[in-house]
């Protein structure tokens, strides 16, 4: 399965089933109370039942995604970022040394290939600190590659049926 | 004027570990502790302009800083306060690694940048979800009392500190913390290393 996960409304044409479309914009999704409920009570569920617990199984269960967040101050902007702390049920509580440094241990989560595209204002040095989250998401979120693409907010939809075409291909 | 305000900026901030880093840092008595609450930004905007440093005491999360803090910090860009008080940092990640905090650490130094705020010290903390309970914890103790010595004398400094153990003997110990952590709530091990995602585990 492949997943778009957006935290504006795109316009896109999707065909296929293998491929999912979730605007965050429309879901509800509270913020991670850092319970760990999901490492120690109710082990890969979170305790909290909003509609975030639709989209994690998701990006568990997918080989390619394609993330479209606004940037700010270096990193996802709210949206996207709520999304991704309130993902960590797809984590064991427990840690395993990866590429010479210790993370988490992973579930059933496939490695992906990820393509991040970054909108917003990008003064001031964000590209850079941005590029440099995403290498650490690499390690924490199972890329087994990834691709950072800065585009315009008017480009967006463009950009993303372009890395769409790519998976077609 | 006061000298330091603290800003917690953890998701579970009155039960956090970022809130025992404030105590020990807290010992001295001009400062003043706030836990960062979805309704009370604009509260905290306006007490700012009372101190001369803030240190923002917050865990990494997701590889950068937690939506608590990063909301906060967006209502303050349109809140500031008159004159603004300079930047201290206060990290903990539950990895061996302290650097894993710095990509967190950079974000809130862009934040000053973009909004002319003076940076000021950092401690970044390294295997910070269990150190405060282990026979570590004088060294985390040494460093924040360094760390608030920094801020008050203003000699603006980095430091950081984590567990002193090889790499393969600290995954031992967080794998028996966390299993520790597990049996109180009635989850095995096993359990906890379900490898299955949104699915009840029969008890």
């Amino acid at each position: 399965m492949k997943l778009i996960l957006s935290d504006r409304p795109l316009d896109i044409k999707i065909t296929g089933d293998h491929i999912r479309y979730i605007d965050l914009s429309l879901l509800k999704i509270a913020n991670c109370i850092g319970c760990f409920g999901c490492w120690t009570k109710t082990p890969g569920r979170c305790v909290i039942r909003d509609d975030a617990v639709k989209v994690y199984p998701l990006i568990a269960a997918s080989d390619a995604v394609i993330y479209v967040s606004r940037i700010k101050y270096g990193g996802y902007d709210t949206v996207m970022k709520t999304m991704l702390e309130r993902a960590i049920p797809v984590q064991q509580a427990f840690i395993q040394i990866l590429n010479g440094e210790t993370h988490h241990v992973q579930r059933n989560v496939l490695p992906k290939k990820a393509t991040i595209i970054a909108y917003g204002d990008m003064s001031g040095g964000q590209r850079k600190l941005f590029e440099r989250l995403v290498s650490r998401n690499a390690h924490n979120m199972n890329f087994e590659s990834y691709r950072v693409i800065f585009a315009d907010e008017g480009q967006l939809d463009r950009k993303v049926a372009e890395e769409v075409a790519k998976w077609e291909e | 004027m006061g000298r330091v305000i603290i800003l917690n900026g953890s998701p579970r901030a009155p039960r956090s570990n970022s809130k025992r880093y404030a105590e020990i840092f807290s010992e001295n008595p001009k400062t003043e502790y706030h836990n960062i609450a979805r309704t009370n930004h604009l509260t905290l905007c306006d007490r700012l302009a009372d101190f001369s440093d803030l240190l923002i005491v917050f865990p990494l999360y997701a590889d950068g800083i937690p939506v608590t803090l990063l909301n906060f910090l967006k209502t303050l860009e349109q809140n500031p306060p008159p004159e603004k008080p300079v930047v201290s940092v206060l990290i903990n990640c539950g990895f061996l690694e302290y650097r894993q905090n710095d990509v967190a650490v950079d974000m809130i130094k862009l934040f000053c940048k973009q909004n002319g705020y003076r940076f000021g010290s950092v401690l970044k903390i390294g295997s910070g979800e269990a150190i405060l309970d282990s026979p570590f914890k004088f060294l985390v103790a040494r460093k924040i009392r360094k760390l608030r010595a920094s801020i008050l004398s203003a000699n603006y400094r980095e430091l950081h500190v984590t567990m002193p153990l090889p790499t393969r003997t600290f995954v031992r110990a967080s794998t028996s913390y966390w299993t520790e952590y597990g049996k109180k709530n009635g989850v095995t091990k096993e359990q906890m290393s379900t490898m299955d995602i949104e699915k009840e585990i029969e008890k």
